[in-house]
């Protein structure tokens, strides 16, 4: 015997207070719903309903069971709610944290009018912990900056950011309408944690544009900056107490792509292509075409099987 | 504890070390255990190997043998990096393969010795999870096949489709035994006396300061060792050696995120991890 769907009939029948009324709702003929209530009464032990008068009317026995009964109809109908949620897609991404609010709201709206049938779960997560995520198998797609990978990655179209510098508006260098890395010189630097690669590569082409930061900070956030111990590189920001400005020549060009491990399933291939339009609209990058290629040259030192 | 993960994250790598203290058995660990790829440091299996078989007359280390210009392993140093055929002996073979990685000098060295050899004397040293299954050649072969080109990549999505980076496919062992098998050397366990000391004389010899060497930048210690280096992937295994008489097996085994071929600090972390481990084993600092 069902027990859940008796229980069921039982509540319809108490509500009703009427047997032909209570099919009615239940969509089925009187007899099998009075068959079925005798055989939960039987089951149970218990009378129910006094049907003895023209009148059908919960016993005491009966009405201590009502809530009871209601309660694990409620609660069995909420499993299976739950259960039909859980079997739905859920897509995990990571983006990076300085990608900023405006651009993370228009990766989720994005994916929202791509893919109804999946549920987006954003985190946001520097690019050393997504490539360690995808590799452990808890991040189905990420947004990482290059250079970074790990064994087994694959990655979507690659796209380039030009980022300028971000000074404290009492900086003198932030009277100019632009800045070139040599201006830097004696101030620190921040940059984003969990970012080995961009790391390597904004530090060489600083020096190699004649910068050397003072001290270079790992940070989140531009306080540094604000508090005019530090310098950063990034997009456009409108903060008050900050200035942006262009580098001048544009010595630094940072890349960025989708990552994801395997085959990509439809929601991760979804989300890579909404990704690079927003990324594209929303955050000024481009393909990556418009970033010089670098020749590699090798030295013994770091050569095959040094 | 030691931050070892915080220490070689700030250098961009994910790291895995094994110190040991030769004398006493003292020893620090991160995922000492771990399956690595060893890249060049395999070359001191087949160091040891050589060894051997010279000391059973199996090969005489002194024969000279030619090696012809057109049947050379590409590499940047050594026999593998000169124009012209080179007469020169096994042992100096050996020299070239250890002091600079010669990838042509191993290969000619494989040549006589044998892989197999080479595996069945890691197993019968106990060193289970060690195996050589490449020599240089078939090493390129698959980097060359997984990639299209004889160039090391630093695109990160040809990296990442590397066979020679997993530790499953390629030549493999663990920092720990890997720090075995030199302390096997340095105890005069790994073959004869004179054959081990010759062994350690060449580990001596290498070149390369950049990696084991820089976090020992003191005049009277000694470092040892043979690195190992593919895209993304350094290593270093060596024994250091103080004044008074304290001698360490160490092996650093490193993966960079990032895939810029020339990266000083990720090479730097090497010597750092493993001075600070050694100082751990000598009682003082972290």
């Amino acid at each position: 015997m069902d027990l859940v769907k008796h229980l069921y009939y039982f509540t319809v029948v108490a509500e009703e207070l009427h047997f032909g009324n209570a099919a009615v709702r239940l969509g089925m003929a009187q007899p099998p719903l009075s068959q079925r209530i005798r055989r939960l009464e039987e089951e149970l032990d218990v009378r129910l309903f006094d049907r003895s008068r023209r009148q059908v009317r919960l016993t005491a026995a009966g009405q201590a069971l009502l809530p009871e009964a209601r309660e694990i109809v409620a609660r069995v109908e909420r499993l299976r709610a739950l259960a039909e949620r859980g079997t739905d897609e859920v897509l995990r991404v990571g983006v990076p944290p300085d990608l900023g609010s405006a651009v993370i709201a228009a990766l989720i709206d994005g994916f929202r009018e791509a893919d109804r049938g999946v549920r987006l779960a954003p985190a946001e997560m520097w690019s050393t912990d997504q490539v360690a995520g995808l590799a452990a198998g808890t991040l189905d797609v990420g947004v990482v900056r290059h250079p970074v990978t790990v064994p087994g990655l694959s990655f979507g179209p690659v796209l380039v950011q030009r980022p300028g510098v971000v000074l404290a508006e009492s900086d003198p260098l932030a009277a100019g309408s632009s800045v070139h890395p040599a201006d830097l010189a004696g101030r620190g630097l921040v940059l984003f944690p969990g970012e080995p690669g961009l790391r390597e590569e904004t530090l060489t082409e600083c020096r190699r544009h004649g910068f050397v930061p003072e001290e270079v900070h790992e940070a989140q956030t531009l306080g540094l900056v604000m508090a005019g111990t530090a310098i950063a590189f990034g997009p456009r920001v409108e903060l008050p107490g900050l200035r942006w400005r262009p580098l001048l020549g544009d010595p630094l060009n940072w890349r960025i792509s989708t990552a994801w491990r395997g085959e990509p399933g439809p929601a991760a291939e979804a989300f890579g292509a909404v990704a690079v339009r927003v990324l594209k609209e929303n955050a000024g990058m481009a393909d990556d075409g418009a970033a010089p290629v670098r020749r590699v040259r090798t030295r013994p030192a770091t050569g095959f099987l040094a | 504890m030691t931050d070892f993960d915080g220490l070689f994250r700030a250098a961009g790598v994910t790291g895995f070390l094994h110190a040991v203290d030769l004398d006493t058995g003292a020893e620090v660990g991160h995922g000492a255990d771990e399956p690595v790829a060893l890249a060049s440091v395999f070359k001191l299996a087949l160091l040891v190997e050589f060894f051997r078989q010279a000391d059973r007359g199996e090969l005489d280390a002194a024969e000279r043998v030619t090696v012809m210009a057109d049947r050379r392993t590409p590499g940047p140093t050594g026999v593998s990096a000169m124009a012209d055929d080179v007469t020169l002996s096994l042992r100096d073979l050996a020299y070239l393969m250890i002091a600079v990685s010669d990838n042509t000098a191993a290969d000619t060295l494989i040549g006589r010795v044998g892989l197999a050899a080479v595996n069945t004397m890691l197993a019968s040293s106990g060193l289970t999870r060690t195996r050589v299954e490449h020599d240089c050649a078939g090493l390129l072969a698959s980097i060359v096949e997984d990639t299209g080109q004889e160039e090391m990549p630093t695109d990160p999505a040809v990296v990442a489709r590397l066979r020679v980076l997993d530790p499953a496919r390629t030549n493999r062992g663990t920092p720990r035994e890997t720090t075995r098998l030199l302390g096997m050397i340095w105890r005069d366990e790994a073959a004869s006396p004179e054959s081990c000391a010759w062994m350690r004389r060449l580990l001596g010899l290498q070149v390369w300061p950049h990696r084991l060497a820089s976090g020992f930048p003191y005049d009277d210690v000694a470092v040892s060792g043979k690195t190992g280096t593919l895209p993304t992937l350094r290593n270093e295994a060596g024994v250091v050696e103080y004044p008074d008489g304290g001698r360490y097996a160490v092996a650093v085994f490193t993966r960079s995120y990032g895939t810029a071929q020339n990266q000083p600090r990720a090479d730097a972390v090497i010597g750092t991890a493993a001075r600070i481990a050694v100082e751990r084993l000598r009682g003082s600092g972290g």
